[in-house]
């Protein structure tokens, strides 16, 4: 099961701490907290409370449905704030009110990265009482395992400010569920973690450590909260100094461990225990005309790899990832590999890997379509899979290898017939839904603006033809019956737009 | 609810009524029950695909067989499949006689088993029946069946309507009559014979005891398949190989030029290697008529004997090989005439088996990497949801098998899993992975994996694959140990390849 975040959890569970644990903790704390326990550090944390809107795949071009969530977020600089972006996604109105202060005030995104799920806010416009608060501080280490470390933010089970505390019980990467498929380290706590506590700092020795992000319910693990570590956190300040936040950069490689002997052998490695062997290389990603299928990866930016692809950074093992998460966009990276018997030395250039994204949460966008004649449709995407539950065994092997079989090269946008608005003109095609769109009008689709540029203008011919992928027959619409029909069905199913593809 | 027999415990209370006795009309020597049929008590051991050095547990069945001339009895493929051992029965004195099978068809799930020896006087006083293949809907049918102390107990019910259904393999279509009325449940047994006055009129597939009705495997289709086994070598039915759709759209009939025209089907792609293929019918093609009858939009044609029927009884159920099909077709909107011989593929002869029964999956173990060839029933060990929990790759690949049939491939091979040894270290966890070189030689099928094993470069093998490590080293000196010593002493492993 994988983690979500706090503040989307349905089933709530309760983690209630004993009071008197807190009070033998709180004599172990730092003499300066004593006195401050809802002092100056407090004023700097506040509560979110954000409205935001759910877009339905099924009918792109309704207005979307309004939703709100509640969370946490802290002061860490002039009128800045940081918290999740899974806090603030979608927002269409954002609120901030203070501990002891009724008031809330207007806020608004300035920086979101969905992939690390961490997010900037600013009051718009600025306000006086927060010019007094004083920033946290964000460390610059890693805490080490079973140090204690105490969580604040503004969880169920109160509206006042709620303070926890717990360990560091693990270092290691994680899934972050907000993109579902990005991978970064987390550091896991023990301190009860609940939802609202989402984008709220984790502190030690009176500094931010961590944010607050997602922990198992319950039923699954008990007190298992995770929170993004200060790595993560100062990659994610430093991207956006430019003014905008670019992606993470990937390698777009993928290996295997060396553990068999015979592999060693025919590698011819130079030692035991070193490098893991390339199996692929992405033809468009960083590595691309570098790095080849059998290569022995030995050592990125002077970090040896060993045999299970793991690094030794300031004395923590961890995953090789970790330094290509360090790096930005535009970075160069060492590449040491072992080839034909020698060692070789290659620089990359870090490139994005936009193309995994298919397979990624969506957020802060419109769905993008194109309706014609009732027929609807839509690139291929997480949500168009779990919204539509899309069982087509060609659908699915176009969304499960896009990146692994480079099928974006054929194909940059999927596009899929997803659903019919009935009506006389296309009751015969209902069967053909949920296939991937091959061919419009003689054209071959490479994106949804084929779609609608081919359905626009159209060869000769007294039919509009659709090909979709597979072995379906041909979709055929008289011509003459189109415009009559399209306007029809338009209007009796009140499609505001006959397309939204994003500009 | 569908359900094959043996009836459910539930099906029981919904059938107690009582037994509609029919008094037969014909002379005292007619057959009967106690006379034409015997029960068939058969043990079944199929092998275990996932380790397909061995078999699975044996498991025992019976059914009620038609005693047919020359001392053979008629039992359903499906009751048949895998047999080790095979008895027949006589119900009243509990006489048997061990049996084999003579000829089987899993496809139209049909099978003749014999005794093994010299019957003595097994079947002395016993009546062969013969086959009624001239039935027409609006028929009163007996089910014969037996109770537990060998006494007969008949059933009736009435055929009413005809279509095409699966008989046992879910994809393989086929002729059944339909039945209507209660049918009574007897000690329980898989696949009832059916009778219309004395004569077999088919053999019971199965029965939804609800809705009460029965879907009968009828005597025409038993007839084609006792004239097939009568002239050996058992040659099975052809298949066309085409997908089609219904042409009613009017928009669809207007762009392929069919206004002129009435009724087709639209060929949406033909299958290479088949009757079609070998024919030159093409995709876009319109089949209008086959043989003089015309089909409809939706593919159904007026059958003389049983009225509205799909074509997939004309150009399958009711076909032979060899047979001429004479077809009309509209291509680009002009009638052509084309004589499509029609041709059979074995089982066998397809990239990823349909089914298989009777024989040992193929496999080779190299050092605990284990290599099969691809079939559908390997696939099915994941279960009735298969196609979404089977290794999304191999799903894929039997959904497609055109694509890998082009570039010269037999049978797919593929590592099904690892088994954990001194020369798979690093790789236990592999599994489903497709293969495609192996010490630079292509691998068409597992004989071709034999021959390329037998050339390790430097004493490594190279196993080249589609996902995962891509290519997987294993050492050919520590594969041989492994497949001398550990390999039979910790798995119990005899046999470290099975190719055929």
């Amino acid at each position: 099961m994988l983690p979500h975040p706090l503040s989307r959890l349905a089933a709530l569970t309760f983690l209630t701490l004993p009071v008197s644990t807190l009070s033998v903790r709180a004599e172990e704390a730092p003499a300066e907290e004593k006195t401050s326990s809802l002092g100056k550090q407090y004023q700097s944390i506040v509560n979110v409370e954000c409205s935001s809107l759910r877009v339905d795949y099924r009918t792109p071009w309704n207005a979307a449905t309004p939703t709100g969530g509640s969370g946490t977020a802290f002061l860490i600089g002039p009128n800045l704030f940081m918290t999740n972006a899974h806090v603030v996604s979608n927002a269409s109105r954002l609120e901030i009110k203070r501990v002891g202060d009724s008031t809330p005030h207007r806020a608004r995104v300035k920086h979101i990265a969905h992939d690390c799920d961490l997010a900037l806010l600013e009051l718009d416009p600025p306000v006086a009482a927060f010019e007094k608060a004083e920033p946290l501080a964000i460390s610059v280490d890693i805490p080490k395992l079973d140090t204690t470390v105490k969580v604040v933010g503004f969880p169920i089970g109160g509206d006042r400010i709620s303070v926890t505390r717990g360990v560091v019980s693990r270092v290691d990467y994680q899934e972050y569920s907000h993109s579902g498929v990005d991978q970064h380290l987390a550091i896991q706590i023990d301190a009860a973690i609940n939802p609202g506590n989402s984008g709220g700092p984790v502190l030690q020795d009176g500094k931010v450590i961590g944010v607050a992000f997602q922990g198992y319910s319950g039923d699954v693990a008990q007190n298992t909260g995770y929170m993004i570590p200060v790595p993560v956190i100062r990659r994610f300040l430093k991207d956006v100094e430019d003014g905008k936040y670019d992606h993470y950069g990937e390698l777009a490689i993928a290996h295997y461990p060396i553990l068999n002997p015979a592999q060693r052998k025919v590698l011819n490695l130079p030692a035991q225990d070193v490098g893991v062997m390339i199996t692929s290389v992405d033809s468009t990603g960083t590595c691309a005309g570098v790095l080849k299928p059998g290569d022995v990866l030995l050592a990125l930016d002077g970090y040896a790899v060993d045999s299970n692809g793991s690094i030794n950074i300031d004395g923590e093992q961890t995953e090789m990832a970790e330094v290509v998460e360090r790096k930005f966009v535009g970075d160069k990276i060492k590449l040491k590999v072992w080839r034909d018997g020698k060692e070789q030395e290659f620089e990359v250039a870090l490139k994005a890997f936009p193309q995994y994204l298919i397979q990624a949460n969506q957020y802060e966008r419109q769905p993008e379509y194109v309706m014609y004649a009732g027929l609807v449709f839509q690139p291929l995407d997480r949500e168009l899979m779990d919204t539509f539950g899309l069982t087509n065994l060609r659908t699915r092997y176009y969304f499960n290898y896009y990146t692994q079989d480079e099928l974006y090269k054929e194909m940059p946008e999927v596009v899929v017939l997803t659903s019919i608005l009935p009506d006389s003109i296309n009751t015969w095609l209902r069967d053909y839904t949920g296939q991937v769109v091959e061919e419009v009008n003689g054209v071959k689709v490479k994106s949804l603006k084929d779609v609608q540029s081919a359905l626009a203008h159209g060869p000769e011919g007294s039919h509009v033809v659709i090909k979709l992928a597979g072995e379906s027959r041909p979709l055929a619409l008289d011509k003459t019956l189109v415009s009559a029909a399209h306007a029809r069905i338009r209007q009796k199913y009140r499609v505001s737009k006959d397309a939204y593809i994003t500009p | 609810m569908n359900f094959r027999f043996p009836f459910t415990a539930s099906a029981v209370t919904l059938l107690a009524l009582a037994a509609a006795v029919l008094t037969p009309s014909a002379a005292e020597a007619a057959p009967a029950p106690e006379t034409s049929i015997l029960r068939v008590n058969i043990t079944s051991q199929g092998y275990n695909f996932a380790l397909p050095w061995q078999k699975q547990r044996p498991g025992t069945r019976r059914g009620l067989g038609a005693l047919l001339e020359g001392n053979r009895v008629l039992v359903t493929a499906e009751l048949a499949q895998d047999a080790t051992y095979i008895e027949l029965e006589q119900a009243a004195s509990g006489k048997r006689i061990t049996a084999q099978v003579e000829a089987i068809d899993y496809e139209v799930n049909l099978a003749t088993v014999v005794p093994v020896d010299a019957p003595g006087d097994f079947f002395k006083n016993m009546e062969p029946l013969v086959l009624d293949t001239g039935l027409k809907p609006r028929t009163a049918l007996e089910v014969w069946q037996f109770e537990a102390n060998g006494a007969p107990v008949t059933s009736t019910v009435d055929f009413d309507r005809v279509d095409l259904a699966p008989y046992f393999l879910e994809d393989q279509v086929f002729l059944i009559f339909q039945a209507n009325g209660a049918v009574q449940y007897r000690s329980g047994t898989f696949t009832l014979p059916v009778i219309h006055e004395g004569k077999l009129a088919g053999m019971l597939l199965r029965y939804n005891a609800r809705d009460q009705v029965s879907d009968i495997l009828p005597a025409p289709m038993i007839e084609n398949f006792l004239k097939d086994v009568a002239q050996a070598p058992y040659e099975g039915l052809p298949s066309f190989g085409v997908r089609i759709a219904p042409t009613l759209d009017p928009q669809l009939r207007s762009y392929l030029k069919l206004d002129k025209y009435e009724g087709g089907v639209l060929i949406n792609s033909v299958t290479p290697g088949f009757s079609g293929a070998a024919a030159g019918v093409k995709e876009g093609d319109v089949i209008v008529e086959i043989n003089g009858y015309k089909l409809d939009a939706r593919g159904y044609y007026q059958d003389p004997s049983y009225g509205l029927l799909s074509l997939g009884h004309l150009l399958r159920g009711a076909c032979k090989v060899g047979d001429v099909m004479k077809m009309k077709l509209i291509r680009d909107g002009q009638p052509l005439d084309v004589d499509v011989k029609m041709l059979r593929k074995e089982a066998n002869e397809f990239l990823v088996d349909p089914y298989v029964f009777d024989r040992q999956p193929r496999y080779l173990i190299l050092g605990g990497i284990l290599f099969q060839e691809l079939t559908t029933p390997y696939l099915q060990l994941a279960g009735k949801e298969w196609k979404d929990r089977a290794p999304f790759r191999l799903v894929y690949a039997q959904a497609n098998q055109d694509d890998f049939l082009k570039s010269g491939r037999k049978k797919l091979v593929f590592i099904s899993g690892v088994l954990p040894a001194p020369c798979t270290i690093g790789y236990e966890r592999l599994s489903g992975l497709i293969v495609n070189k192996v010490n630079g030689k292509e691998i068409t099928d597992l004989a071709a994996l034999a021959e390329a094993v037998k050339l390790p470069e430097n004493g490594i093998h190279r196993i080249e694959v589609t996902d995962g490590p891509r290519t997987i080293y294993i050492d050919d000196a520590q594969a041989k140990q492994d497949n001398e010593d550990f390999l039979p002493s910790r798995y119990r492993i005899t046999e470290m390849e099975q190719l055929k």
